[in-house]
Parts: structure tokens; C-alpha cells; sequence
């Protein structure tokens, strides 16, 4: 099969040939029909997170059962799923208390004396994140992945599996935001938006977006947005505590960096809640006034939206069919595998909501 | 002889140890790979020389800052 191999940071990746293994008794052979292309790939691509090389990246796809493992009960060939980089074992502690976006163990993955499931010639190729969909096949954890309607389109559905969960979620599960709530969420990228939305649907009473690009903004306001700040102003803090009068119940930060992930505190309201969504880069400290603790505002990571993607993700794939997940804007271009180096290239400028790209069928 | 100590950067679990005690190891060479989140996480030198102890064992989990191996500078 065809990838496209990231084999030096900060380079391009190259379309090549690839061996995939045969599926292990719990595995499932997918061929994906859509995968997005995320910011998350460039943290990854720019080294901001390292990870062992050479890998395929891609985390966010939906395609089609083409084989499954003889263990496999839950999929059939010619099944429509979703794939999803929270791999859950079932059975340790993080998975039995029902976080299982926090499961850790190593038992989705292949051991590392078996046959990887991606090489080329013999060298080993990373899964990344056990799924690398930056090809024309993946070779997944029977728990990587869930069943949906075949009536989703397929290039909707991949959007699902990392931007919406991990926006939606963290506004659904992580926050837990109630009607009628005051939110603000800094970044509009596919996840800030996918947050936005994931407040409007909740029932907030106002929906604050803050981003540096008018078109972004724009998005915003099409997805649930009832107010937005360009922050070039460089007062986006002083003016959302101007707006809600004394600052918001909950915060989202969905970029990734000290200084927004500070801001979203700086924002709350006394009792609020600051949900950090973004990667903030390896190393990076963060400060916070202390005093504030006294007002009992809140700061607390968000990983994939803290789902249990099982249950979520068909239901976001309804509330998409039934017209309440914006996902059309998302998608601002569908693309080739081989024009993923653009993709991303892209996704630097900030410019662009995001691009999919379509696997020939 | 000087010697380094190469530190995880992160919380995780020793997924992979690629060398041994006693080889040669370059800067940037990777030494071992951690797993955290489902994420292959390579463990480099930031020196050169041999390495003259490994700290930790393959499904170890370890801590942000903990010392992995220490590594005799050429």
C-alpha cells in the first residue's frame, strides 16, 4: 500500500510503498475512505512532540472493515467505522472508572519482539498513535474504532474522529458545561470550533470566540458563536471581562501555548473553570496568579475530549444528520494523499479551517 | 570521567530499550523509547560517549525528570 512516510522532522513526508501485517487476532484491517488533517500532525512534524521515526502520521479517519482478526466479534467486512487514537484496553483501572481516553496500556499497541504492523523492506515504520491514516490502509486495535450509520458521509465522519470528540468533548465531559452558561473559547481551528459548537449545543447563553483571523471568527459566528474578539487588539482578556461583565464560567483553550492557556484563566469568573485543550510543547511551564485559587477558579487539562468514543461518536454522527454539528464549514478543501505536504503547510498559516483527504475507492 | 544523566522528559512507561550498557551512544542517538498516551516517545542523548548504566527496565513507568541511564562523556 501507499503512505505518506515522515522519515526527518521538519520535512517533507514522501509517498511510499509499505508493508502492512496480516491482522492479529483482536485487529482489524481498515481502508480508510476519508482522514483529516489535523494540528496535531504538525506538533508532531515540527518536533514540538517528538516521536519515534519513521511513522506515518494522520489520527482522524473513517473508512471501511476490509478484514478482520479471528477474535473480532464487534466488526464485520464492509463495516462503516471511525477510528480513534484512544485506545482502551477495557479492564485497568482508567478504563473500569469510565476514563477511558486515559487508558495507558500498551496492550492496543503490538509487543515490542512481534512483527510491527508497518515496515518497509524490514526497517520498522511507527504506528502513530496506533493508527497512522495517512495511507491507504491501517491495521488498528480492534478498540481503536467504532461502527456508525452508513448514511454519514465518510469525509464528515473522519472529522469526528479527533477535532469534534476532542472539542465537543471537552465542553460535554471535561467541563461539563449547563445551560445557560457564559463560555469563551480562545482559538478557531478545527477543535476551537468543534468546541464552540459543542457549547452551543449545550445550551450556552453566550459563546465568546477569540482568534487572530477574521475568517476564523466568521466560522465561529456560523457554528455557534454569539460574540467574537479579534485578539491582534491585544487586549482579548480585558475585553471578554468587559463583555460578560466579570468574566466566564468556562474557558477553552484550543491552541496550545502559555500565553492563551493563561489568558483562559485570567477570563473566568470566580468559580469558573479553565479547560486547556491545546498541546502546549513539551516543557513548557505555566504561571498563574496563585490569589486566584482564593476565588476558586479551576484549571484542568482535557485529552481527546475525555470521551468514551463508543458511546460519542454515533452520536455526534446524528446530531450532524440532524442538523445541530456544524461540520460542512470544517472542511475547507478535499485533497490526494499526495498533496498531504500542502495540507500541512496549510494548516502553519492559520488561514484554513481543514483539509481531508480522500482515498480512491 | 564526566559523566550525564539523560532524564525523561515526560511521564510514561519504558516501552523499548534500543542499546546496552557498555555501547557507544552519539548525541541525538536514540537510547530508548517510552510510551505515554499510546505515543512512541524517543528517549535521545544529548552527549556523546558510552553509556555506563541503564536505570530502568522495559514496562518500568517512570516519572517526568527521572533519570534514565548516565552516560560517561567522551
Amino acid at each position: 500500500m501507499k503512505a505518506a512516510v515522515l522519515r526527518e522532522q521538519n520535512k517533507p513526508m514522501e509517498i511510499e510503498e509499505v508493508q502492512i501485517s496480516k491482522p492479529g487476532p483482536r485487529e482489524v484491517l481498515v481502508r480508510p475512505i476519508a482522514a483529516g488533517v489535523c494540528h496535531s500532525d504538525l506538533h508532531f512534524l515540527d518536533g514540538s512532540y517528538p516521536y519515534m521515526l519513521p511513522t506515518i502520521l494522520g489520527h482522524e479517519s473513517a473508512g471501511v472493515v476490509e478484514e478482520v482478526g479471528k477474535d473480532v466479534t464487534y466488526v464485520k467486512k464492509g463495516d462503516h467505522v471511525i477510528t480513534c487514537l484512544s485506545a482502551f484496553c477495557g479492564h485497568c483501572n482508567k478504563c473500569l472508572t469510565g476514563h477511558l481516553s486515559l487508558c495507558q496500556s500498551p496492550e492496543v499497541s503490538r509487543a515490542p519482539e512481534v512483527e510491527s504492523r508497518l515496515s518497509i523492506g524490514g526497517e520498522t515504520v511507527h504506528q502513530f498513535l496506533n493508527l497512522s491514516s495517512f495511507a491507504e490502509l491501517m491495521l488498528i486495535h480492534e478498540h481503536a474504532l467504532v461502527k456508525v450509520r452508513e448514511d454519514m458521509p465518510m469525509d464528515r465522519a473522519a472529522l469526528i474522529g479527533c477535532s469534534t470528540t476532542t472539542g465537543v468533548g471537552a465542553v460535554f465531559h471535561t467541563a461539563g458545561v449547563e445551560p445557560g452558561s457564559i463560555v469563551a473559547v480562545i482559538g478557531c481551528g478545527g477543535v476551537g470550533l468543534a468546541a464552540i459548537n459543542g457549547a452551543a449545543i449545550a445550551g450556552a447563553s453566550m459563546v465568546i470566540a477569540v482568534d487572530m483571523v477574521d475568517s476564523k471568527l466568521e466560522l465561529a459566528k456560523a457554528v455557534g458563536a454569539t460574540h467574537t474578539i479579534n485578539a491582534r487588539s491585544g487586549n482579548a482578556v480585558g475585553e471578554v471581562l468587559e463583555l460578560t461583565k466579570g468574566g466566564c464560567d468556562y474557558t477553552f483553550e484550543a491552541i496550545g501555548l502559555k500565553a492563551t492557556a493563561e489568558q483562559a484563566f485570567q477570563m473566568l469568573c470566580s468559580g469558573g473553570t479553565a479547560t486547556i485543550i491545546g498541546m502546549i510543547p513539551v516543557g513548557t511551564m505555566v504561571e498563574l496568579h496563585g490569589v486566584d485559587f482564593l476565588m476558586e477558579k479551576k484549571i484542568q487539562g482535557s485529552n481527546m475530549g475525555s470521551n468514551r468514543f463508543r458511546i460519542d461518536m454515533p452520536r455526534f454522527v446524528d446530531f450532524y444528520l440532524s442538523g445541530k454539528l456544524h461540520l460542512d464549514q470544517m472542511i475547507s478543501k478535499h485533497i490526494k494523499l499526495a498533496d498531504v505536504n500542502t495540507a500541512l503547510n496549510a494548516l502553519k498559516s492559520g488561514e484554513e479551517a481543514r483539509h481531508v483527504i480522500m482515498f480512491d475507492q | 570521567m564526566a559523566t550525564e544523566r539523560i532524564k525523561s522528559e515526560i511521564t510514561g512507561t519504558v516501552w523499548k530499550i534500543l542499546l546496552a550498557e557498555g555501547d557507544a551512544i552519539q548525541v541525538e542517538s536514540e537510547l530508548m523509547i517510552l510510551e505515554s498516551m499510546k505515543m512512541e516517545i524517543p528517549v535521545e542523548s544529548a552527549v556523546s560517549g558510552r553509556i555506563q548504566s541503564i536505570l530502568v527496565a522495559p514496562g518500568d513507568a517512570v516519572d517526568e525528570d527521572q533519570d534514565l541511564a548516565i552516560i560517561e562523556i567522551d
